[in-house]
């Protein structure tokens, strides 16, 4: 079976920035189909370099986290702590020979709500210049065979 | 006395990780390193077993938190918050609220009664079902021996008309034909329903429960040739006017006609057909409802389906409950004197093992149940499948046998609890509950019989 390679990413965003809820939710899903995997979290404190690891090592070319601006946060220190975090993983996968870019950090805009779609698009658009994540389809082997193509028999592209 | 109707539950897992309301929000920035930390003190030892399902990106520590709150008060340096899921929040409507979709699993996942703890911290009264009350005045303590133990409380209803009175002749013989009745063990009926993602596997599970439990499952024309055909006399297809005709089906014992238009021609043709022995007649809750169900039953039609929206409203009225649609079918029937000739279903927002009672004590007879026999199936009714998305619980690949057991589940857990509340009332059989609103109260009538006199209340000024 080959497939034609498209980047998926995860987005992790702090539920208390506001967006456009349900709706836009659903809108980017449409629109992106299984690329762009939403995970709403409860505070952007709770991502761990577990949560970006592992969305990079089971089906994510690329990782995102987007955060309430400096000083906004409900819990404080939340985005200080996802921040660091986000930054020791990239150092991580640096060290692996993955490429900085794949996990990326954004603060909201104090004031402003998340333009999910927005963010969404450009990471993709730079993930997809960055090229297929070699953890999921390692180079040697055929095109359209490494894990990102069949996770437990299925496209990851059926996930939403 | 009959034996005692048991519905037989067993633990059906899951097959996604669950949505949960907890979210946890704990680091370890800052943290002092006391010499026993409170993660290490939890008793459900949910830190210890902490993992993380990569693909559906949840955590274990939500998933199995039992909401003690323990290591959130214990932490000295208060690292550890606690808020709601935002995955939770998403799930479901205004109506199928996230607390009833998630009690629901429970109940498909265990097939026994959901507790909520110590207190109930809901609103006094709300919509709908919500603003009438049962009376309990019967739980006098509690059994040695539970619910089922005690004396034989009957959940079982008729489907059929039954005549005002019997007459004998000389020798003692009845004069009157006998009336003819299914008798059902639940007064529940399944339907297929108008959301989610509905495979032949999901059919054919939910006619096998509908089989076991010793009810109904309605379904659509399209979806007959799915159920297996063992389960043939458990269906109950519904058929549309032009169609009733030309539609047979052999082995079944019900049907049920969607009704548009002119009674009395639907009353002549329905004479016409001798198969199936019974036949449903549906109609939407709107406004006139109680009229159109008289004038059916004056026709002679014995079984009368009353259908509200799916967030359980009148069709043509959102502020109206189906409740009061049923209650005020059921009276106009008492006052006519049929309401014995006919049995009156009622759809539409049935959502919670309540919602059975308090329509039969607003006179229906039995109900459907169709939005929890998806949801049973970990349906989230996020609407994905109907936007062409893929599902995040990927219906399409339950199996039947699970989706049965799921469905029996929470079927146990109804009767259940249909049992308890018919207990703490006093009645012993589920048909003398029908129409019992002296044993219930109701919102609208206490508000009414209690603050009317005191004069109409300005627009924005509220009593203290
Ligand atoms: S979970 Fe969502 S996509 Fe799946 S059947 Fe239910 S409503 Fe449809």
């Amino acid at each position: 079976m080959t497939l034609k390679w498209r980047p998926v990413i995860a987005f992790f965003y702090c539920q208390n920035i506001p967006e456009g809820g349900w709706e836009e939710r659903l809108a980017i899903e449409k629109k992106h189909k299984g690329a762009v995997r939403l995970f709403p979290i409860p505070c952007s404190g709770r991502i761990d370099g577990v949560h970006l690891l592992r969305a990079l090592e089971e089906f994510a070319d690329g990782a995102i986290v987007a955060t309430c601006p400096p000083g906004g946060c409900l819990n404080f220190e939340g985005n200080l702590w996802a921040r660091k975090r986000a930054e020791t993983s990239r150092k991580l996968i640096k060290s692996i020979g993955l490429e900085g870019e794949r996990i990326l950090i954004v603060e909201g805009t104090a004031g402003k709500s998340l333009d999910l779609m927005g963010l969404a698009e450009g990471f993709l658009q730079k993930i997809s210049l960055i090229g297929p994540s070699p953890v999921l389809y390692p180079k040697d082997m055929p095109p359209g065979t490494g894990v990102g193509f069949s996770l437990k028999g299925e496209s990851v592209h059926d996930y939403c | 006395m009959p034996a005692k109707y048991m519905i037989h539950a067993g633990q059906t897992p899951d097959r996604f990780e669950t949505v949960t309301k907890s979210g946890i929000i704990a680091w370890e920035e800052g943290c002092l390193k006391c010499a026993v930390c409170v993660k290490k003190r939890c008793v459900y030892r949910v830190y210890e077993k902490r993992g993380l399902d990569a693909l559906q990106m949840v955590d274990s520590v939500d998933n199995q938190c039992m909401n003690c709150l323990r290591c959130v008060q214990g932490c000295p340096k208060e690292l550890i918050h606690k808020s709601v899921s935002p995955e939770y929040k998403a799930l479901g409507d205004e109506y199928w609220s996230a607390e009833i979709i998630s009690k629901i699993w429970y109940q498909a996942r265990t097939g026994k009664i959901p507790v909520s703890g110590a207190g109930y911290p809901g609103p006094f009264s709300g919509a709908g079902f919500d603003s009438m009350w049962t009376d309990m005045s019967e739980i006098v303590r509690p059994t040695r021996d539970g619910i089922h133990g005690r004396e034989y409380i009957s959940t079982a209803v008729d489907l059929g008309g039954t005549p005002r009175h019997l007459s004998f002749g000389i020798e003692g013989a009845l004069e009157v034909p006998t009336p003819k009745v299914i008798d059902m063990p639940l007064p529940v009926l399944l339907r297929v329903p108008s959301v989610g993602r509905i495979t032949p596997n999901l059919i054919s599970g939910w006619a096998v429960a509908a089989r076991r439990l010793g009810i109904f499952l309605a379904l659509g024309n399209e979806h007959i040739n799915a159920a297996p055909g063992t389960c043939l006399s458990s269906l109950m297809p519904v058929v549309e006017e032009e169609s009733l005709k030309c539609s047979a089906y052999p082995g079944t014992k019900i049907m049920e006609l969607i009704m548009r238009e002119d009674t009395h021609r639907v009353a002549e043709m329905l004479k016409t057909i001798k198969e199936p022995e019974f036949i449903s007649v549906r109609i939407p809750v709107s406004r006139g409802v109680d009229d159109r169900a008289l004038a059916l039953a004056k026709a002679g039609l014995s079984i009368i389906h009353l259908e509200g929206t799916d967030d359980g409203r009148f069709l043509d009225d959102p502020t109206k409950s189906i409740k009061d649609g049923i209650r005020s079918t059921h009276l106009r029937l008492v006052e006519a004197g049929l309401r014995d000739a006919v049995t009156l279903l009622a759809s539409g927002g049935m959502a919670m093992a309540e919602h059975v009672p308090k329509s039969l004590i607003c006179g229906a007879d039995a109900v459907f149940v169709d939005i929890p026999i998806l949801v049973a199936l970990e349906c989230r009714l996020c609407g994905r499948c109907g936007e062409g998305l893929p599902c995040p619980v990927k219906m399409d690949k339950a199996e039947p046998v699970w989706v049965a057991r799921r469905v029996v589940n929470l079927m146990a857990a109804w009767h259940s609890q249909l049992l308890e509340v018919m207990g703490a009332m006093g009645i012993r059989d589920a048909r003398r509950l029908r129409g019992e609103a002296g044993r219930a109260m109701f919102f609208e009538e206490l508000d009414r019989s209690t603050f009317a006199n005191l004069g109409k209340t300005e627009e924005g000024c509220e009593l203290e």
